[in-house]
Parts: structure tokens; sequence; C-alpha cells
């Protein structure tokens, strides 16, 4: 217990180390493959410029100059051009265009995993709940989010690109997402396990005896386990929003990410996964600024009278 | 009731297994006069748009999960066993363990997966590295959980109780820490990282097919179960594909219904 800053103080090394290892272990894969990565981008039995397209690209001097130049390019927000997807496009844009929508997508599926753990603590969603909701994660997300598709295919036909229909694809997506692969039904039974498990603990029974509320007493000791699956959830959904954006045809960063594995262009990839990595970043750099506020709060000494 | 639960899930197991055995390299020539045929009409399972038995696609799909989704399980199972035996050997074990699941289990599964599947030759492309680092990305979060399930027995002192009693070291570590302890957690994150790895090789063929992109999961001559999914959605554009939407959910839930059935079979009692 006295070591309570271990735990906290690895993920915040964790969260910062993260957003450059990803882009430096993607940058080691673009060399490890077969042949110069100028080439990939343009062969040079089918282009003329491919020296002149690796030196401006940073790509003549080494994996090293390549991945300081992106990084500090990335910093000021320059995280270069697309290689193959939209050859040329700055890659910026395409990320600061999906953006938007992965938030949307994930943020309302969020919030549905948000409301079963709170129903699962506070007890206002029944025991008898976990069953069918188990059922129903064991549905992989790609049936769910094809239902989706199929629905707003038959409801807007044509019109299915239309800011409407955009609304519904995000709002129908993140129920599935939320609902699929025991998103909603993980977090469930796991608040549930973790709060049960603490109300039984000799000190909330005391408490309750005192007149004090369970759950006001049993919190801030599980505070952190619960954030850390909250935190764990969330990641979970944003690898569901990759299959669910490109089914749906929402055009977010999961959407953009898979686009750029399947024309191998690491630009694109590079840049997405940089972000994925940013945003797990400040999920693990969230969890561990609880974590150290609940072990303030549970080692405050507090204040006695004199008798 | 656990009987059953064991037999019936070990027989969509083995059925899942055995469709993949000898599966055919290639589809079976177009038949144009038994188009999109029920499965009345063409035994077992029907046709697809162009005549081809829909068995085949079963059969190649089942070939390409079932080798890959039981080495993953099985890793899984392995890592989550020696995790639990190492917590109740070293207590050092779980902060090592709680310590590496942060590193690894960092990042959105989905992210790491693309990734490696970005760096495999296309003309090597299969199922296979895709699916052991899933099962690398599962192990932390499954030693750790066995790791726990052996610290609330009491851990080093559980055993030190059991060496008193006389029991001998082996009898200790595999019957009563493995067999009688470990095993429901064991088990059941082996079979939920098959079910995954069989779900991810789904969704990944099935979004290459949406994008009319080579799959990176396997050769362009196979087929996987995506592709009686993606034909039997053609029934919203009235398609008459409707026994190609069950049969791609039927071995879906073939899939499911094995997991949960063992997964029942061997719960704490």
């Amino acid at each position: 217990m006295k070591r309570w800053w271990i735990r906290p103080a690895v993920r915040l090394v964790a969260a910062t180390l993260l957003p450059v290892l990803v882009p430096l272990v993607i940058t080691g894969f673009i060399w490890a493959l077969p042949g110069d990565p100028a080439s990939l981008i343009c062969p040079p039995e089918v282009c003329s410029g491919t020296e002149e397209l690796a030196r401006r690209w940073n790509l003549d001097g080494g994996p090293w100059n390549f991945f300081s130049a992106w990084l500090s390019g990335a910093v000021q927000g320059d995280f270069g051009r697309s290689w193959r997807l939209l050859q040329g496009a700055p890659v910026a844009d395409l990320l600061w265009a999906s953006l938007p929508l992965t938030a949307a997508l994930v943020s309302v599926a969020f919030v549905l995993v948000l409301v079963g753990a709170l129903g699962a603590a506070t007890r206002w969603l029944p025991d008898w709940a976990d069953g069918p909701l188990e059922a129903v994660g064991l549905v992989p997300v790609l049936v769910l989010a094809l239902s989706v598709a199929a629905t707003v295919t038959m409801s807007f036909g044509a019109r299915a690109f239309e800011a409407e229909a955009v609304v519904v694809k995000v709002v129908l997506g993140a129920l599935a997402l939320g609902l699929a692969d025991a998103a909603l039904s993980g977090t469930v039974i796991g608040v549930r396990s973790q709060v049960e498990d603490e109300r039984r603990q000799r000190y909330v029974r005391m408490a309750a005896l005192r007149g004090e509320g369970e759950l006001q007493n049993a919190l801030p000791n599980v505070l952190p386990a619960l954030v850390g699956q909250l935190r764990a959830r969330t990641l979970h959904l944003l690898s569901g929003a990759v299959v669910v954006e490109v089914v749906l045809q929402l055009e977010g960063l999961g959407d953009l990410l898979w686009g750029g594995t399947l024309v191998q262009d690491f630009g694109v990839v590079l840049a997405a996964a940089f972000g994925f990595s940013l945003l797990s970043a400040v999920l693990l750099a969230g969890q561990a600024l609880i974590e150290i506020l609940v072990a303030l709060h549970v080692r405050r000494s507090p204040a006695v009278g004199a008798v | 009731m656990r009987f059953g639960a064991a037999v019936l899930g070990a027989t969509l197991l083995i059925a899942v297994i055995a469709l993949g055995v000898g599966a055919p390299e290639h589809l079976s020539d177009p038949q144009l006069d038994a188009v999109l045929a029920s499965p009345l009409e063409q035994l077992p399972l029907g046709t697809d748009e162009r005549g081809r038995p829909l068995i085949d696609y079963a059969r190649q799909g089942a070939g390409i999960v079932a080798g890959p989704a039981l080495l993953a399980g099985l890793l899984v199972a392995l890592f989550s066993t020696l995790g639990g035996l190492a917590a109740c050997i070293s207590p050092r074990t779980e902060a090592v363990l709680a310590g590496l699941g942060e590193v690894v289990g960092a990042l959105p599964r989905m992210v790491v997966i693309l990734v490696v599947a970005l760096v495999v030759p296309r003309e090597s492309r299969s199922l296979w590295p895709i699916a052991l680092t899933w099962a690398l990305l599962a192990t932390p979060g499954a030693m750790d959980e066995a790791a726990a399930v052996a610290r609330r027995l009491g851990g080093a002192r559980f055993v030190e109780a059991l060496r008193a009693h006389g029991f001998s070291s082996p009898r200790i570590l595999l019957v009563h820490l493995v067999g009688y302890n470990l095993r429901p957690v064991v088990v059941r994150q082996g079979l939920e990282t098959m079910m995954q790895v069989v779900f991810l090789e789904i969704a990944l063929s099935y979004l290459a097919l949406a994008d009319n992109q080579p799959s990176l999961t396997h050769s362009d001559s196979t087929r996987s179960w995506a592709a009686i999914l993606d034909l039997g959605y053609k029934v919203i554009l009235d398609l008459d594909a409707w026994h190609a939407l069950w049969t791609g959910l039927g071995l879906l839930a073939m899939v499911a219904g094995a997991v949960v059935s063992l997964r029942f079979a061997t719960r704490a009692r």
C-alpha cells in the first residue's frame, strides 16, 4: 500500500512513450520490408521520379531521419502525405476530417456502456438483465453493423449519404458497437461483481450500521478498478469502430486506417495509428490521474476534534 | 447438465474442425442451371449466384479459421495457466503481469492487428500471424486474471498448506491448482480467444470484400465465411439468398454455441 504511486507512474510513463513508440515501430516495419520505401510508392519500373520523391519525402536518409522528420512535423500538425490511398494528399486533412465521426460514434457507444456501469453499480439494473445482455453480447460487431447497414439502406436508399442518414448511422452504429462483442454485458457484469464484492466488506457493513450509504463508502476503493475497466472498454469500442465505420461507410479514423492498410499506404497508417496512440495515451493518463486523486483522498487524515 | 453441455460443445467444435479438414483448394465449377438453389434443391446448403455449392465455402472458411483459432486459444490457455502457477510460486509475478498488461493492452487491438497485417507480404497473407498477434495481445490479461484467482486462493500459502498435508508438488500444481481452481478461467480465456479469432477473420475478410480488395487473411482462391454472409446480405437487394444468410449466421452460431457450451461445462462449482 505504501507504493501506491507505482501503478499510476507506470501508466504515465506508458502514456508519454506510446505516441512516440507506435510511429517508431511502424517506421521500423517500413524499412524492414523488402525493397526501399520510395520504390513502394513509386516503383522505378513504372515511375521515373523515385529518387526525387525519396528526397522530398525524407525517405532517402534512413529510418531514423524519416522518423525524426515525421515526428517533428507531427508535433506541428503536419503528418506528411498519403502514399497510395489519395496519393499526395496531406494526411493531416484526412485525419482532421475523420476525427469528428469517430469521436461521435465512440462517445455515443461509451454513454451506453457508462449507463450500464452506473446501473450495475447502483443496483438500478437488476441481476436478471445479465443473461439477456450476455446473449446479445455474443453477437459479433460485424453482424450488428450489417443489420444497421441493411436498415439504413432500406430506409434511406440513395439518400444514405445525406446528413440525416449519417446521424442515423452514427446513432445505430454506436448502439451496435456498445452491444456487440460483450462491450455492454462485460461492463455490467464486471462492475456489478467488483462493487458487490466491495459492498460485502466489513467496513462497508459497519458504515451501513452507522447510517451511511454503502456505495458512498465503497466507491473510493473500487473507483481505480472501475476506471481501469472503463478504459479497457473504450479501447474495445475504438477497435470495433473500425468495423462499424467500414460497414456503414462512415469516413472516420477507423475507416481511414482500414483503407490505408488495404493499399499499404504507410503515410496514412502512420498518422492514423499515431491518432489512436494519442487517444490511448490520453485514456492512460486520465486513469493515472484518477488513481492519484483517489489515493490522495483515501489517505487524507480526517480532522478529529479534541475530546 | 454439465455433461450435456460438454457433449454439445465438443460436438460443435469437432464439427467446425471436421468441416475444415480436407477443405477443397478451389470452389467447384459454376453450374448456371443451379443458381441460388435452396438447400432443399441442392443439398446440404444450397448454392451461390453462380451455382457453386455453399458447402465448399463453409469448408474453405472452416479451413482458414480452424488451425489459427485453435492455436491462439491453446496459447492463451497455456500462458494463463503459467500465470496462475507463477503467482503461487513467486508473488512478484503479479506486479510484472499487471505492468505487462498495461503496456501490451494500451492500444486498441484492431490497430495492432492492422499494422501487423500491413507488413505481411501480399503473397503470403494468412490468418496465422494475425491469430498469433491476437493471442499475444490477449495473453497478459488472461495471465493476470489467472494470477488473481491464484491470489484469492492464498497463493504460495495455499501450496504450502497442501504440501503440509503430504501432497506431492506435481499433484498440487496440476490437480489442485490447475484442475480444481484455475480450470474455469483458463478454459474460458482459451475458448473466448478462439471465438474472437474466428470472428476477427470474418470481419477482416468481410471488410476486404466490401472494398473489393484481396483479403488480409487468406489467398484469393479460397473463400471465408464472410463470403457467405456477403451473399446473404444481398437479400436487401432482393436477391433470393436467404439460405446463404441463414448459413452464414448458422456457422457463427455454431462457433458461439461451442464456446458457450464448453464454458458452461467447465465453470466453477
